[in-house]
């Protein structure tokens, strides 16, 4: 009995059709709970499929990749290159501006290399003397003074830099020919801090003013920028300033400079004969 | 080939200390070739350690605004004072050579320092700031660079510890057994 039941149920199911979209019954049952078997089986062959098409997607995307990373290093390069570029292209247009400032023949040279000793601070330049450099012979960047040569080579030289030499140097503040403010510029030990003395204390200095030298020496020529007044120290009016300077060139992170091709003038022999002997005609 | 050992890494030191200071400025503080020195001193063959000294600073003033000469000077001095040491006391151990290599690195400067001076010389460095610097990070790096040449090094290190250390006799002992047997 169950049976036919089941039959003649099933007829009718196969038979009856859906009065909206007159489709079989059975075919909206049939669809209906195969839904329920359908849908786990195609989530789950769908992410087994999806992860095997992953695997084989990742190894195209590993190339990809590689691909893709070697293509940055590659631009990263060309960046640093282009930014390499420019500030090379601006070292060179500023060493261009200081041919137009100095009257001097210049070389221009690059830093290669610094003191080996923590107690010097000197560096080495690429030109020496297959280049003409020669010892003594002034340093200068666009910013203005930087220091002299102390030792050649044939193809290097050293320098030292006008902060860490003891030597004083001439040097006056204000225009040259137009200031009286005369007297001797030393490296006072500390970075980046210049100083001078043997200012007289009856003369006004003030802060901000610039520093050239007087070429009295006999090592660097007249007129080159040393710096401007960082700090006065004033004494009593019969006592010498002490004036610190804060040098123009930028000592620290320089990279190119230039030998200023300058030998000072021969001095003139000193008089040796004794006032009443014959002099030598 | 311990020679060739020390003698390259003598090299590479020596080049650190041309061109790290142009690369980062408190570099300059690290005196790489005394480091070296040190360690071919603690070696126990002074006679070596002398010339590497010599050599070493000698090619450090090369390229130094200091004396020709001084850098060589106070390292062969500490170079024999070291193997001297060494000749006397039981050093080979990381922990004491941490002293060692302070105690060098103090005594180079120190000597570089009084050369200059009584050669009538004023070096730019700060006297305190400078010793102080070169004294920690010489010591740090010192420590440092010691147990990466032990590694280079293990095999001699296990022979000098071998030598340093001769093998203790060992006397036979007697059976009480049979002692009490003689009886």
């Amino acid at each position: 009995m169950l049976l036919l039941l089941l039959g003649n149920f099933a007829l009718m199911a196969f038979d009856a059709r859906e009065a909206n979209s007159q489709q079989r019954v059975i075919r909206v049952w049939t669809q209906t709970s195969a839904d329920f078997v359908q849908s786990p089986v195609t989530f789950v062959s769908s992410a087994v499929t999806n992860y095997f098409s992953s695997i084989s997607s990742m190894r195209t995307a590993q190339s990809e990749n590689d691909a893709l990373k070697q293509r940055i290093q590659e631009l990263e390069v060309e960046v640093q290159n282009n930014k390499s570029s420019t500030f090379e292209n601006e070292r060179l247009k500023s060493l261009l501006q200081l041919k137009e400032e100095i009257p001097y023949k210049f070389l221009p040279a690059q830093i290669i290399g610094r003191d080996t000793s923590a107690w010097f601070d000197t560096s080495i330049i690429n030109r020496g003397s297959l280049d003409g450099v020669k010892l003594n012979m002034p340093i200068v960047t666009n910013g203005g003074l930087v220091g002299r040569v102390t030792a050649v080579s044939p193809l290097t030289a050293q320098i030292s830099l006008i902060t860490k030499d003891k030597s004083g140097l001439g040097a006056v503040i204000g225009a040259l020919g137009a200031s009286n403010a005369l007297g001797v510029v030393s490296g006072s030990g500390k970075k980046e801090i210049l100083e001078m003395g043997y200012v007289p204390g009856s003369i006004e200095v003030k802060v901000g003013e610039s520093v050239y030298t007087t070429g009295q020496d006999g090592i660097y020529p007249a007129g080159l920028k040393l710096g401007e007044v960082a700090e006065v120290r004033v004494g009593s009016a019969s006592e010498a300033l002490k004036i610190f300077i804060q040098p123009s060139a930028k000592l620290s992170s320089m990279q190119e400079v230039a030998v200023l091709l300058y030998e000072p003038p021969p001095r003139p022999e000193f008089d040796k004969s004794l006032p009443n002997a014959a002099k030598k005609k | 080939m311990e020679q060739v050992k020390i003698t390259i890494a003598l090299i590479v030191a020596v080049l650190l200390q041309w061109t790290l200071r142009n690369v980062f400025e408190p570099f300059a503080f690290i005196d790489f070739p005394l480091i070296i020195v040190v360690y071919a001193a603690l070696q126990g063959s002074s006679i070596r350690a002398l010339f590497y000294g010599t050599l070493a600073g000698i090619a450090v003033d090369a390229l130094s605004g200091g004396l020709l000469g001084a850098n060589g000077f106070s390292k062969t001095l500490i170079a024999f004072i070291v193997s001297e040491i060494v000749r006397r006391v039981y050093v080979d151990n990381l922990l004491l050579r941490i002293p060692v290599i302070a105690g060098a690195c103090l005594l180079d400067d120190l000597v570089y320092y009084g050369m200059h001076r009584l050669m009538g010389q004023e070096p730019t460095g700060e006297f305190v700031t400078t010793l102080a610097y070169t004294l920690i990070a010489t010591t740090i790096a010192g420590t440092i660079i010691y147990l990466l040449l032990d590694s280079f090094f293990a095999e001699n290190v296990r022979k000098g510890k071998r030598e340093v250390f001769t093998q203790r006799r060992q006397t036979r002992r007697r059976n009480p057994i049979r002692l009490g047997s003689r009886r």
